[in-house]
């Protein structure tokens, strides 16, 4: 057994077989041994921020998008059969080619407005794999690559039907190639935080609306009809977007006041996101015009000029984003006065 | 037996649940198996246990807190496999024929 066998067993069971020392054990736990040791150093790869690419050493135009979609069949298994490569014709199949076109979307956000090649800032290749499982009511990102689900039908449809939706995932692997946020309490919320706001912004630069146009909606049009509900979340007004017999009310809180302390959801990192969402959203209604413009740029520099550790809490960083306004336009300009009025009024202190 | 399955996180992060109450004697003989087959004693109880466990979250993924009984389990989706799988599946179809499409409480006493 090698290196893949850590990522299929979970690290208590292999340290439960390091510890066996019976002889018919041996080679398992030597397997486990040399498997943890692998786990450790993903571990702390993961753990460091990675401050990208300085400016100056950045390619002068990142290059156009390598995207691939595939499809799981309704299988579990990635990345499933290949059914869109690169300028190939649309498949008729409209997660596949929502999927194919999203991650355009995504990758042109990035080179247009940040100058960023593909989510790792070097041209990674965009894969993803739509029809994921059976009735799965998900989309996620798995380190390398996006995965979206149908839907079970009742209360979600195809998870590839909003923009937002797959600019979320694709900045799941920006955050990773950069900040490296630790996906739990804070840090999680921030990180989830950040592919709201990126998920947004793609949103609203493919539709060229502004600030005040914005919906400000995160996975418009997920719900079916049958559900009491906009969308999964609101940056404008967290805690608004959906307010269902069957699936309750919409928990996002939408300043500290309301902070929610608790273990499930990874520590609620999609519920407490609600507070650094509208801080965002505050800074880019104060600004006017285009979000992506000020408050993207300033976000986006927090995000990846390795200010941050993985484990940063809203305070940290709301202190890196004012730092960030102040590096990118100056002390006391009104970008500034905007970044830290936002975080005043969200009840994080700077 | 009362069995119930809570499923967190995913995108969208609404919580679902999904009970099952074993009343009868077919019916704990049809659960009990599947209930047993599951290694209760190697994995985490409670969420919190499976994070320090599972330290590499992968974003956006589901994570399950089982009961049965009195026992207690709690996986990310990655480690819900083999008899947590065939658990978790049967209890989410045996709540849902109960009350389709919500967080269900199915009886199952035939």
């Amino acid at each position: 057994m090698n290196v893949p066998f850590c990522t299929i067993i979970p690290p208590y069971l292999l340290r439960r077989l390091a510890k066996q020392d019976a002889p018919q054990y041996s080679a398992a736990a030597r397997a486990a041994k040399e498997a943890l040791g692998h786990v450790k150093t993903v571990h702390a790869s993961r753990t460091q921020a990675k401050p990208d690419t300085p400016p100056a050493l950045r390619p002068a135009k990142p290059g156009p998008p390598n995207r691939t979609v595939y499809d799981a069949q309704g299988a579990e298994t990635l990345p499933g059969k290949l059914v869109r490569k690169e300028g190939g014709a649309a498949t008729g199949d409209a997660a596949a080619d929502e999927a194919y076109e999203g991650l355009g979307h995504t990758h042109r956000l990035y080179a247009d407005v940040f100058g960023r090649d593909s989510i790792d800032g070097q041209g990674l290749p965009l894969d993803a794999t739509v029809h994921f499982g059976r009735l799965y009511d998900n989309a996620f990102w798995d380190g390398k690559q996006m995965v979206f689900g149908d839907g079970d039908g009742a209360v979600f449809g195809r998870f590839t039907a909003s923009l937002s939706v797959i600019g979320h995932e694709l900045a799941h692997g920006v955050t990773q190639f950069s900040a490296g946020l630790a996906y739990r309490n804070q840090a999680g919320a921030l990180n989830e935080s950040m592919s709201d706001v990126f998920g947004a912004l793609v949103e609203q630069y493919v539709g060229n609306q502004s600030a005040a146009q914005a919906s400000w909606l995160i996975g418009e049009g997920l719900f079916t009809p049958e559900v009491q509900g906009q969308a999964l979340r609101s940056m404008k007004a967290p805690g608004t977007a959906y307010d269902d017999d069957v699936l309750g009310k919409d928990p996002q809180p939408d300043s500290m006041d309301s902070y929610v302390r608790t273990s499930a959801d990874n520590g609620g990192v999609h519920i407490n996101s609600g507070i650094p969402n509208r801080a965002f959203y505050l800074v880019a209604e104060a600004l006017g015009g285009n979000a992506w413009d000020a408050p993207g740029r300033i976000w986006y520099e927090t995000l990846t000029n390795g200010s941050l550790s993985t484990t940063a809490t809203f305070t940290v960083f709301a202190r890196a984003t004012a730092a960030a306004a102040v590096e990118l336009f100056g002390t006391d300009t009104k970008e500034h006065d905007a970044v830290r009025r936002a975080w005043e009024t969200v009840k994080v202190k700077l | 037996m009362k069995i119930s399955v809570e499923r967190t996180g995913g995108i969208a992060a609404i919580t679902r649940v999904w009970t099952v109450e074993a009343t009868s004697e077919s019916a704990m003989n049809q659960w009990q198996p599947l209930v047993e087959a599951c290694p209760w004693d190697t994995v985490p109880r409670t969420p919190g246990a499976a994070a320090r466990e599972f330290a590499d979250a992968q974003p956006d993924r589901f994570i399950y807190s089982i009961r049965a009984g009195g026992r207690r389990a709690a996986l990310p989706e990655r480690a819900v496999t083999g008899p947590w799988r065939v658990l978790v599946d049967s209890a989410r179809a045996a709540a849902e024929q109960e009350r389709p499409a919500g967080n269900g409480t199915g009886s199952t006493g035939g």
